[in-house]
Formats: structure tokens, sequence, C-alpha cells
């Protein structure tokens, strides 16, 4: 009987402890946003971010969930929170981990949202801005899928407005595909997301 | 057995210990329930999301005194450390954030124009994209109600007041001679290229008590934060040359712009009116050197100019043309110290020198005057927290001029005078809540030359009625010394003094704006003089007084028609004033009863062109006809300026630009000069003022050379 109790005892704390509460948490909160509940997924994360002082992802996800959000044309009134909220868990994961390219393409995400609500006013401050924060991260990734696609997406987005030629654009989209097969992201949790959004902008590239 | 028991216990023990409820309910200001707020306990993971009822429950191990983190979007964040034993049916309420994009702002006589704007009136942009603006700073505002187009000056005139009650600030800090130096009857330019500058701000009464030495209008101007880029840009124009080039290392940046201007070829293939025997060309730059601390920002401005132009100008009372021939020296330096430190504290301090040079001869006369002019500032702000703020300071002003008059006739005059103004002022801003913020200030200003302290308190509120609409009020107090022209005669004058009281409503909603303004002010202690000009032995009192009222209206629409931006000004003003020589309170001859101005901007994607329009309508001006024996009675035709701009986009970063002015040929008049003395039949003749040529056309090419091969010059034309 003992011996059966501390077996059943045993397993389920070895079932409980599989998981540690941050691994638990992450998956929780990217399940909930996968569900499309992104004001819960983006709480979770803020929860998981004031507990793990030292781990950038938390607060990437906040500004993602929230970025995300403020490109949807149905919470139009309420973007400039929704890009305030980014924007601060993006400082703070900025603070944990300087020059990390991953961040570096969530600014430009950021301020591309911004240009997208007032493209007269935010168009001329942050499209340089977007463009320098491309630039750095492909000095320093210059492999990373997401940076890859990102900047030409974005320089695509920018041509179609002048009318200039998107060819040697569309050719620097295409790169971006083999990469995202060979990015290895570094845990379960590290971001990884964009093949998708790449083939489909390269659809509409031809 | 026992070692059953013994678990069961321990899991007992350990579940009680750990199933600690947190539990509570979160309401807003109004006790109304809110919805999907992130309850959280500090360093956890343990919370959860209020219902829609605003109730939250969860669990959580930790023990003791734990800072609870309760937030949700567009509300103050709240921190509250709670006793997690205890910790069960607390209410918590949030406050809205007034830092939010619908909280009420204080906009009684005031435009912003730039990024820091929450309403934006005007856009960097439309400065330069404003047709018949010609990349004036001073021009696009005159679009805007409250300004009165006064065409043989250029400059800004608010409100029924002089162009020199309106003073500019760069940074904070005064320029002393915003614009470049003229001749009667021929119009002048803002000094400052719209290039180096990301946000404006431009009051048109009732201002903070921050500023001082202006009855009128204020005009802020700041010099961009951070350079954006590593850039050159080349000007290529029928006026002219300019390039401009920034570069970035580290914290640091400098940008700098260079223009040479001549109008002589221009002239020769379009004849003007005025006689000019050597037309207007100037060498001018300015250039910003920035350096950001990890908490703090240095700024340092330079501009300079030299400008000549030599020209033979008419007048009545005599049958030759007077010749004028002026060389004008310019530098302003300003420099900027901004840093945060302590808890929530700002402190500025910024110094300027001024530098001017005139060189004047009139027929076979020479006039030579210099002034320096400097002002140092150190401001200090507290943020008590979001709702309650404090900011204390104090100005100096430095100003020295010295004129010397060598008549040909033999004869020297000099003339001139120090003067020193130490100021202080302190103000505070309040939210009560997100619909009801005032802002009450104070300041103390002593001007040593006229040995006169005054204080001038300044007032607003602003409340907000309605999701997109709100009301404000202001209330100032403002004075300003003489002008040069009598102070170099007269230190025995007092300051000139206004009071002005507005009332604004402002609706704004998704790219529309509009805005109403009604306001009275009036004029104390106005310098009057007795003689036909200001002479060294005029007599000077402060004797004058005056005022004005009227209406500013403002439309501005982004969003009716894709593609095009519009906007409408209208003003009425009813203004009287007994100051100059004048004999009577009445109408002085630069003001307008009614102005309308429209703008639009049409950008047509297919031709990869942006078209412009610019329509200025203006009731006609008083004069004064000696003919008559009514003091100022007669009232020229109304005027009209049709003016059309085009850009092109030849490729991403090369732009022609084409501008007309005055597209119609209206043959405007701006007022009429009368000569001094009856003619044999005892009728005094006249003249009339008009613009030194009906239209102005304008050709330029624009090429960017950057990194970023998006970016173009478009916002500096």
């Amino acid at each position: 009987m003992t011996k059966i109790i501390t077996i059943i005892a045993l397993l389920v704390s070895s079932v409980l402890s599989a998981q540690t509460p941050y691994e638990q948490g992450m998956t929780k909160a990217l399940g909930l946003w996968r569900e499309g509940k992104s004001k819960e997924a983006s709480d979770v994360m803020e929860r998981i971010a004031s507990a793990e002082k030292s781990n950038w992802l938390p607060n990437y996800y906040v500004a993602m969930i929230n970025t995300t959000e403020a490109f949807n044309p149905a919470n139009k009134s309420n973007a400039t929170a929704l890009l305030e909220k980014a924007q601060q868990a993006q400082d703070a994961a900025t603070v944990i981990s300087p020059n990390n390219a991953e961040l570096l393409v969530m600014q430009a995400m950021i301020y591309t949202a911004m240009i997208v609500q007032d493209p007269m006013v935010n168009g001329m401050k942050y499209s340089p801005k977007v463009m320098e924060l491309y630039t750095k991260a492909k000095i320093i990734a210059p492999e990373n899928p997401r940076v890859v696609y990102c900047k030409a997406e974005f320089e695509i987005s920018g041509a179609q407005w002048t009318g200039a030629d998107v060819k040697k654009l569309c050719l620097d989209l295409e790169s971006a595909i083999p990469l995202f097969e060979k990015f290895v992201p570094e845990s379960p949790f590290h971001p990884k997301w964009g093949l998708d959004r790449a083939q489909q902008a390269l659809k509409n590239c031809k | 057995m026992k070692t059953f028991y013994t678990f069961v216990l321990l899991v007992v023990a350990f579940a009680t210990q750990a199933q600690q409820t947190i539990s509570g309910t979160v309401l807003d200001e109004k006790n109304k329930p809110i919805a999907g707020a992130n309850i959280f306990i500090e360093g956890t993971y343990d919370g959860a999301s209020s219902d829609d009822n605003g109730r939250f429950t969860f669990t959580s191990t930790a023990t003791g005194n734990q800072v609870l983190v309760i937030s949700f979007l567009t509300y103050e964040t709240l921190k509250v450390t709670i006793d997690v034993a205890n910790g069960q049916n607390k209410t918590f309420k949030l406050k809205e954030s007034v830092n939010s994009l619908d909280a009420v702002i204080v906009t009684a006589g005031t435009f912003d124009a730039g990024e820091k704007a929450r309403v934006s009136v005007l856009k960097p942009l439309d400065i330069v994209t404003t047709a018949g603006a010609m990349g004036d700073i001073v021009s696009a505002l005159q679009t805007l109600p409250g300004t009165q187009t006064v065409g043989e000056d250029g400059r800004l005139f608010v409100r029924g007041g002089e162009a020199d009650e309106t003073q500019t600030f760069v940074d904070g800090i005064r320029v002393a001679q915003p614009y470049g130096a003229t001749t009667a009857n021929v119009p002048t330019r803002g000094r400052f290229s719209p290039f180096l500058f990301s946000g404006m701000s431009f009051s048109t009464g009732g201002y903070s008590a921050e500023y001082g030495e202006a009855l009128s209008s204020v005009l802020l101007l700041n010099t961009q934060d951070e350079a954006t880029e590593e850039k050159t840009d080349i000007s290529l124009m029928t006026v002219g040359l300019g390039l401009a080039n920034t570069q970035k290392w580290g914290n640091n940046s400098l940008s700098f712009n260079t223009a040479y201007i001549n109008l002589e070829p221009y002239q020769k293939v379009f004849p003007q009116r005025a006689d000019w025997n050597k037309p207007f060309q100037s060498l001018s730059g300015e250039a910003v050197y920035r350096h950001s601390f990890d908490s703090g920002m240095f700024k340092l401005y330079a501009a300079f100019e030299a400008s000549q132009f030599d020209i033979n100008s008419e007048t009545i009372n005599s049958p030759d043309k007077i010749r004028v021939d002026l060389n004008n020296n310019n530098f302003y330096l300003n420099s900027s110290y901004k840093a945060n430190f302590g808890s929530q504290w700002q402190l500025f301090s910024g110094l300027s020198y001024g530098y001017s040079e005139n060189k004047i001869g009139i027929s076979l006369d020479d006039v030579a005057n210099t002034e320096h002019a400097s002002h140092l500032k150190l401001k200090l702000k507290k943020s008590f927290s979001d709702r309650v703020k404090l900011s204390f300071g104090s100005d100096y002003f430095i100003t020295r001029f010295n004129e010397d008059f060598k008549a040909n006739s033999g004869g020297n005059f000099n003339s001139g005078y120090d003067a020193n103004i130490a100021a202080f002022y302190a103000e505070t801003d309040i939210f009560f809540s997100k619909k009801f913020a005032v802002k009450l200030g104070a300041r103390l200003s002593d001007n040593d030359l006229l040995r006169e302290t005054v204080i001038a308190p300044r007032a607003s509120l602003a409340y907000k009625i309605s999701q997109n609409g709100q009301f404000s009020f202001a209330y100032g107090s403002f004075t300003q010394a003489p002008r040069q022209e009598y102070l170099k005669y007269a230190d025995y004058l007092e300051s000139e003094k206004a009071q002005h009281y507005i009332l604004n409503y402002q609706y704004s909603k998704d790219r529309r704006t509009f805005r109403a303004e009604v306001y009275l002010k009036s004029y104390q202690d106005l310098v009057k003089f007795d003689t036909p000009t200001v002479q060294f032995n005029s007599d000077f009192s402060n004797s004058g007084s005056g005022y004005a009222q009227g209406l500013d209206v403002f439309w501005r629409d982004n969003k009716s028609v894709k593609n095009l931006e519009y906007w409408v000004s209208y003003s009425y003003i009813d203004t009287q004033r007994n100051y100059r020589n004048f004999t009577a309170e009445v109408t002085p001859s630069f003001v307008a009863k009614h102005s309308l101005s429209v703008v639009s901007k049409w950008w047509i994607n297919k031709l990869k062109s942006q078209l412009s329009v610019t329509n200025s309508f203006t009731t006609g001006r008083p004069f004064n006809n000696p003919n008559e024996s009514q003091f100022m009675n007669g009232s020229t035709k109304g005027y009209n300026n049709l003016s059309l701009g085009w850009a092109y986009l030849m490729t991403q970063q090369k732009i022609l630009y084409f501008s007309v002015s005055n597209v119609l040929g209206t043959a405007n008049v701006f007022g009429y000069e009368y000569a001094n003395t009856p003619n044999t039949d005892g009728v005094y003749n006249r003249r009339a003022i008009r613009p030194t040529a009906d239209q102005f056309f304008f050709v330029g090419f624009f090429w960017t050379i950057s990194e970023n091969k998006k970016d173009n010059q478009l916002n500096n034309l």
C-alpha cells in the first residue's frame, strides 16, 4: 500500500513538475493567442513578464500581441493605447536584451503600425527609422528569416506608393523562404512565425 | 499506513498554504465595473482578468504583503500593497489615464503642429506643401484664422496686433530678429527654413506664463530631437541653390542647411513693378548639433545670413525715387540642455545670442545699426503625478542697440539703449479628471531700462463636453517693452500692456477638426508720439489704448475625399486703437475685417503628383485720406490671391516643383501713400502701394541622396 501511494505521489509530482511554471504560463498564453483570445494572452504574458524579470520573451509577446491587434482595423479607436502598451513592453524587453534582431523587428513593426494609423503625419517620421532598424537587424542577424521578410515587405509597401520597381524587392522576399526552413528557434517559445505570411506576400508579388 | 497519513497531512497543509484566494472588484471612477482588467501579484504568475461585472478571483502561493498590480488599457495602472491573507472582496478603483488620446487638452488660443500635438491643426508637412507659402513658415501660418495677410510687409500680424507683438522662440529661447531685413513695402520672410524643425506651436493669445515680452502672440519652433538618417539634399531653384546634409555618429548628429538666393536672373526674365538696382541676394546657413545623454539632450543651433539689395523706392513726396541700399548680417546661436533627474524632475537650460548689423544707405544719408540680443533661460518642471505638474523658471533678456545716422548734409546722430529684463514665472497644470483640466500661472518681470516691475497672471481651463468636443477658456495679462523704434529715443516709457479673454470650442473626430474661437483683447499704455514720423525729438507717452474682438473659425478635413486634404479659415475682427500719432481711435491700416483662406492638397497617384491650391481673400483695409476730414476713413478694395503648386515625384528621391502665386493676376492694392503737402489745387496726391510683382513663378528641382530610398524633400517644398 505504502509503495503504491509513494509511486502515485511520485507520479503525480513528476507530472506536475514536468513543466515549470514558466513553460506552463507560456504554453497557456500562446494557446490563448492561437484561440484568438489576444487580450487574455497579453494579460498572461504580462504576468509572466512580472515574474521572469530577466527573460525578454514575455515582454516581446506583449508587444507582439498588442501590435498585431493595433493593425486590426476593428481596433482603430484603441490603436494608440494598444501601441503605447506594446511600446512599454518593447522598452522593457530591450533593456533585458539589447541588440536583439527579433526585438529590432518588433520595434520596426510598432513603428509600421504607427505609420498605418496616420500615414501623413507618421510616415515621414517613422519610415526612415523603420529602415534603420531593419538595416541594423540585418547586420546582427543576416540569416534571420523575419528580418529579411519584414524588411522586404516594408520596402514593397513603400514602393507601391511611389510606383517604383518591386522586382528586386520580390527577390529579397523570396530569399526569406529557405531561411525560414533553415531557422531553428532557441526554445519552443522563441519567435518562429512568419513563413505563411511571407509565402502569402510572395504570391501577391508575382 | 503511517506514511500515508503523513503524506495526506502534508498535502493538506501544502494545499491550505497554497490556496490563498485573492478576490475583488475593479471599478472606474463612476463605480462602473471594468471588464478585462489584468490583476496579478507582482513577481509571480498568479493573477486573473476581471469579468463583465469587474469581479476577479484567483489563488496564490504568495504570503504576507505583496504588490497587487491592476492594469487596463487607457487607465492608469494601479499598484497596491495588500496582505495576501486578507486579500478577499477588495474593491479597486482605476482612474482614466489623462495621458490617453481622448483626454482634455487646453487649446484656447493655440494651434499645434507636429508629432507631439494630439490634435494637429497643421502638420509640419503643411508648412511646405501649402501653395503660395514658398517654404516660408510665416506665410503658411497666414492661412490660419486670427492672422492678417499684410502683403506689403510679410510678417505675422495677429488679432489686431502689430507684427512685433509676436515673439518667436526656437526650442523655448527667444529669437530677437526672426525676419530678414527689408525696407518699406518690400515683404520679408521668416529667417528659418522648415527643414530643421519637427514641431511648432502657434498661439494667437492666452499663452503660458513661460513666455513673456509678447503682447499678441508667440510662435514656438522646436528643432528635431534626433536625426533620422544620414542624407544629402540638393535643391536647384530658379531663385538660387540649396544644400543640406545630415550626419550621425554614436549619440551625436549634425545637420546643416545652406542656401544661396539671388533674384537677379528671375527678375531679368519677369519684369518687376519695383525698380531694383540690385535685386535681393542672400547667403544663409543653419546647423544643428545634437548630443543625447542617457537621460538628457544637448542641442546647439546656429544660423547666419548675409543679405543685400538695392532698390529705388517710389514716393509721392518727390519726383525722384529714393534709393535704398541695404546690407544686413545676422547671426543667431541657440544652445539648450534638457535633462531628467531625481524623481520626475526635468531641467531645461538654454541661452541664445542674436547679432544683427544693418548698413542702410537712404539716398545720400547713411544709417548703421547693430543689435546684440541675448536670452538666458532656466526652467524646472516637476511631475507630482500624471495629474499634477509644476513648472517654474526664470528668463534674462539682454538687448544692446546702437544706431549711427550720418546725414549727407553733415551732422551725426547717435542713438541707442541697453535694456535688461529679468523675469520669473511659475505655472501649474492640474487634471481634475480626464474631462477637466486647469493651468494657472503668473509671470513677474523687471525691466531695468524702464525701471518697471510688472506681474502678469495667466489662467486657462478646458472642459470636455462629449467624446469629441471640448470648451477651453483662457485669460492672461501680457506686457511688452516698447519697440526699438521708440526706445532708442525714449527710455522714459513704460511697457505696453494687453489683456486677453478667449473662449474656444473644438470638435475633433477621425481626421476632421472644427474650431471656433471668440476673443476680446484690450490694450493699455500703447505708445503715442506727436510728430508725423518717429523722431529723436518727438514727445512720447504711454497714453494710447485700443481693443480687438472677433471670431476665428477653422475647419480641416482629411477624410471626406480620398487623397484630398483641405482646410478653411475664416476670421472676423473688430479692432480699433489710438496709438502712434493717431488723432482718434480707429482701425489701423493693416487690419481687414473679414479674412478667408482655403487651402487644399490633392495627391494624384496616377500622375505621381501633389497639386496644391490656396486661395486667400480679405476685405478692404483702411487707409487715411488727408483730403477727407475724418481720420483713416478710406478703404481699399478686397484682396485676393489664388496660388497653385504642383510637386511631381520623378523618382522616389527626385522631385520637380512648380508654383505660381496670384494665378488670376488680381491687381491687389495694399493701401495708399499720400503726399505730405497738398498740390496747387489743394488736393493731396496719392500713390497706390502694390506688390513688387503681381505674380511669382517658381521652379525647383529637389534631390535627396540617402540609404533609405524612399526619402525625399516633398516635406521641404
